[in-house]
């Protein structure tokens, strides 16, 4: 009931402006001109520093990118994006790249302390460390058991177009662990980045992807050694500020043999009236036995009341379960966004390997989300699990798109899908767009789908034992949303409970 | 006209067909506009292809090499014995008859014992020649590439109304002989009126008479209005092993506290398409569909399926059963709208498969598009083979594999085939159902 209470305090305590991440950093930035060409993308290189090699791919990429067309299979609206009036690239003045703490902009660093994001690497994420307990230091030697590692979290911190600074570096190095911004690994680890950069998502792979490919500015960069399981659960912390400004970033994360790692996302950006772009990809990796838990807490400003503004989320997340038994899990919590486009998808090509997709979108006032998952049955005896639950209020409109399909010689490929929808109000929609492709007798697909308003029956019982209608239907959607916020790491789940409460705020009652 | 987007050969054939039969399809007046425009509106996109997301898994332009040409009078001589030889279990059914053969209305192997006051029966070919104003109306809501080319050469077709408040005794068994020993194209085209507080039941059944050719197309629509406060069954049974294309059509408009149960049975086509398009135009309205689709060797059975709740208050529900064999691709689409006001609706759907071979395939895909909040709705889709515990547990009770196999096939498809409740129309499906699982 503690959660359950605290979604209402945090539901009251909200004032008429609710998204609360809605401030705007006053910094001088650095900006590539307006448009886009292939000067843009030499210009992006050129700030980069990159080898040849990689000019030539963003080249390649934007060519690939003219030649397609913008995708319109999605049931979202939104008036015609101008590419050519946006910035591809922008960066806080000064900052060249990642740097140690100290060099960092007091303004950026603010801006972090204000969105709760710990950068100082004594600090912890509020609400896990208890008070009194000795602030771990980049210093201290590798504990004996990674029991007293858990709280801590490593953040890439990216400020508009560019990371500005990664933490636990140096303990991560102590594990083998490479853990900094796609910049520095084009640097410090070329081969790394040639091999496995668009071998998931490859530069044509849609309309977004290609623009990505072109543009992307920076993100962050995972390796995981062998047998390793990575100490510390890694944290990326994505913040738009500038105006007009589009973010592409490009995330890699590769799980050699046997190793694991958790990875977490957040995103937050200003109020603004005019909607932002941010198409960002991410690529996973993981080799035989390796396992990544990928999680995301989106909640980029998603509009005002009326729908003005908010950011148009166009994203292309894709997982490789390249080795036997690998596994590969999304979690996402989509609460922001005027407009999501989203499908973390597995592709399970090692035998054995498993791929899962835990899902909570949530959409009020004007949003729109499409978004759902692909599982892409190759190898043989290969599982996948979908659970997604999605929760409509106001004038939203919320999609789960699927896909799960087996190969011919995917023999033994089994899925449980279940896709949930809630409806909180009669102005919204909720919609489901299951696609299951069976190519062979042995694959054993389920899938099933529901969808409801929060029935007068469960409000009656919750009412009838001395509940309030606010806190009866915060009961009810917590309750429903629980399978999903499982399988959230633990700074996260406190952290969502909180977010679902403040993303239906003035739906309710 | 856009004739540019025509390239196929089958798409050409349609065109060079529709071109030489303009003079002898029946219909004068604003009948040849009607055909001109269907034809055009055909041309404007030619035959569906993957790219269009409801034709996603049945590639027409692909699958269509070939189009016959459309059906010549029919001279062959057909009997009575021969159709009750091609209709198996259903010939023994008591029921009105309506018999078109090849497309064309026979009355003399028709008979409607009713009286004219409860059931009005008339060919739609000779309406279309009359072409009184008040038909044209009954084709005004027509959608879909597929219905455009059925209005462009529709021959014939039956006219079928039941009276206000009038209950047909016996059920209506309305038979599609193909007889011809040239392989040709087929459009029908059926429109049935059931009007306020009337009851009908209407068995369509596809059949291919001895010596008829393989290869053919039909393209079948059959549009039922329900008005308020009246009921329909209405089933289809279709049972080639022609290898023929088999488009087939149903719209439905159920009206205010109006029923509708459908059953559609298919098994071996080449190449089926059922589209089944479904309104509810008045509260309180009721839906039972189901159906069985049976595939093996290289055939492809699609149902496509569309439940629009326009209106509050009405209940849906629907299960269909497949079973593939061979190299066979069945598939399921099946979408349920709510409307914005359409509030207390209760929709289910269910789609399963069950694939008897490793080389079978199963596509589906159900969806829900639902813009009011006061709903029930749900869908389940699954796919699989034989469940090895079943089998297990059959055959450690001393049943043969094969035997049980054949239990579990049949009862899997049975729970489908129990949905139709007159129990002599269920055990005729049931048998014609089973017939084919034992022939493989």
């Amino acid at each position: 009931m503690a959660a359950v209470k605290e979604t209402i305090e945090q539901v009251k305590a909200i004032d008429v402006d609710k998204y609360k991440y809605g401030f705007e950093t006053d910094i001088e930035s650095e900006k590539a001109p307006r448009g886009l060409n292939e000067d843009t993308v030499r210009f992006i290189s050129d700030k980069k520093g990159e080898p040849a090699w990689m000019l030539e791919w963003r080249l390649d990429a934007y060519r690939r990118w003219r030649a397609l067309k913008e995708p319109t299979w999605a049931k979202l609206h939104y008036p015609k994006i101008d590419f050519e009036n946006l910035y591809y690239y922008s960066a806080p003045k000064g900052t060249s790249g990642p740097k140690s703490l100290d060099e960092v902009d007091p303004e950026i660093l603010k801006t972090y302390a204000k969105l709760g994001i710990p950068l100082k690497e004594q600090e912890i994420l509020a609400g896990v460390r208890k008070t009194g307990e000795p602030s771990p230091s980049d210093d201290s030697p590798l504990a004996d058991g990674y029991a007293s590692m858990a709280g801590r979290v490593a953040v890439d911190a990216v400020f508009d177009s560019v990371s500005v600074v990664t933490t636990f570096k140096k303990e991560l190095a102590k594990a083998g662990v490479i853990f900094c911004s796609i910049s520095e690994a084009l640097r410090e680890h070329p081969e790394l980045v040639k091999k496995y950069l668009g071998s998931v998502v490859p530069q044509s792979d849609n309309y977004y992807a290609a623009l990505n490919s072109a543009v992307f500015s920076d993100g962050s960069f995972v390796y995981i050694p062998p047998g390793v399981r990575c100490p510390m659960e890694l944290s990326t912390y994505f913040r738009i500020n500038e105006k007009d400004t589009g973010q592409f970033e490009r995330t890699l994360i590769i799980a050699d043999k046997g190793s694991y790692v958790s990875y977490l996302e957040g995103c937050t950006a200003p109020m603004r009236d005019e909607n932002q772009l941010h198409a960002a990809v991410v690529e996973l990796v993981a080799l035989e036995d390796a396992e990544i838990k990928y999680s995301t807490v989106q909640n980029w400003y998603p509009g005002d009341k009326d729908g003005k503004g908010g950011i148009y989320n166009f994203v292309t997340k894709r997982g490789d379960c390249r080795g036997d038994n690998s596994k590969i899990s999304w979690t996402q919590v989509e609460t922001g966004s005027a407009i999501t486009w989203k499908y973390p998808s597995c592709i399970l090509r090692g035998d054995n390997s498993r791929g899962e997709f835990y899902s909570i979108a949530i959409s009020n006032g004007y949003q729109q989300v499409d978004s759902g998952t692909k599982m892409i049955h190759l190898g043989r005896n290969t599982t996948s699990r979908i659970i997604s639950k999605g929760i409509a209020a106001g004038k939203s409109q919320n999609t789960y798109r699927g896909l799960v399909s087996a190969h011919r010689k995917a023999t033994g490929a089994r899925n449980f899908t279940n896709c949930d929808s809630l409806l909180i109000g009669d102005k919204c929609g909720a919609h489901t767009v299951p696609y299951l492709e069976a190519r062979n007798s042995s694959a054993q697909f389920e899938h099933e789908a529901t969808t409801s308003k929060i029935s007068d029956n469960m409000l009656f019982y919750c009412t009838q034992r001395g509940l309030s209608q606010e806190e009866a239907i915060a009961l009810v959607v917590n309750g429903f949303v629980r399978d999903v916020l499982q399988h959230l790491p633990m700074e996260f789940m406190a952290e969502t409970q909180k977010l679902i409460g403040i993303s239906l705020e003035g739906s309710v009652g | 006209m856009n004739v540019t987007t025509l390239k196929t050969k089958a798409e050409n054939q349609l065109r060079e067909q529709f071109d030489d039969a303009a003079t002898t399809l029946p219909g004068s007046g604003w009948v040849k506009t009607l055909r001109a425009n269907a034809f055009a509106a055909f041309a404007a996109d030619g035959l569906p292809h993957r790219r269009v997301e409801e034709w996603k898994y049945t590639d027409l332009r692909e699958r269509l090499r070939d189009v016959p040409a459309p059906v010549a009078a029919s001279s062959k001589a057909v009997t009575a014995a021969d159709l009750d030889r091609a209709l198996g279990s259903l010939a023994a059914l008591d029921a009105e008859r309506i018999v078109l053969v090849d497309g064309v209305y026979r009355a003399d192997l028709s008979k409607i014992t009713a009286e004219t006051t409860v059931i009005e029966l008339m060919s739609l070919a000779a309406m279309l020649a009359k072409a009184p104003g008040w038909l044209e109306a009954k084709f005004a809501n027509d959608s879909g590439v597929v219905v455009a080319l059925n209005r462009a050469f529709m021959t014939d077709g039956v006219m079928l109304k039941v009276r206000k408040d009038q209950a047909a005794a016996k059920p209506v068994l309305l038979v599609h002989a193909r007889a011809g020993a040239e392989a040709s194209a087929i459009a029908v085209r059926n429109v049935i009126s059931v009007e306020a507080g009337a009851k009908l039941t209407l068995i369509e059944a596809h059949i291919a008479l001895d010596g008829a050719a393989t290869g053919n197309l039909t393209n079948a629509v059959t549009d039922v209005a329900i008005a308020d406060g009246a009921s329909c069954v209405h089933i289809k049974s279709f049972v080639d092993r022609a290898g023929s294309t088999h488009l087939s059509t149903w719209t439905t408009r159920i009206g205010k506290d109006a029923s509708y149960r459908g059953f559609q049975l298919t098994a071996s086509p080449a190449l089926a398409r059922n589209d089944i398009n479904i309104t509810f135009a008045g509260t309180g309205g009721k839906l039972d569909l189901s159906g069985v689709f049976l595939a093996r060797g290289s055939e492809h059975i699609d149902t496509t399926l569309v439940v629009d709740h326009a209106v509050p208050e009405c209940e849906s529900r629907e299960l269909f059963k497949g079973v593939l064999d061979g190299r066979a691709h069945g598939v399921f689409q099946g979408k349920i709208i709510v409307r914005p006001d359409a509030q207390k609706t209760d929709g289910k759907q269910m789609s399963q498969a069950l694939m008897l071979s490793p080389d079978a395939q199963f596509s589906s895909k159900p969806e829900l598009e639902i813009y009011a909040d006061d709903v029930v709705c749900g869908h389940g889709a699954t796919c699989t083979e034989i469940d090895g515990d079943l089998m297990f547990y059959c055959r450690s009770r001393g049943i043969p594999p094969d035997v049980a196999r054949a239990m579990l096939t049949e009862s899997f498809v049975g729970e489908a085939v129990d949905k139709i409740e007159d129990e002599a129309v269920r055990a005729a499906i049931s048998t014609l159902a089973i017939d084919w699982l034992r022939a493989g």
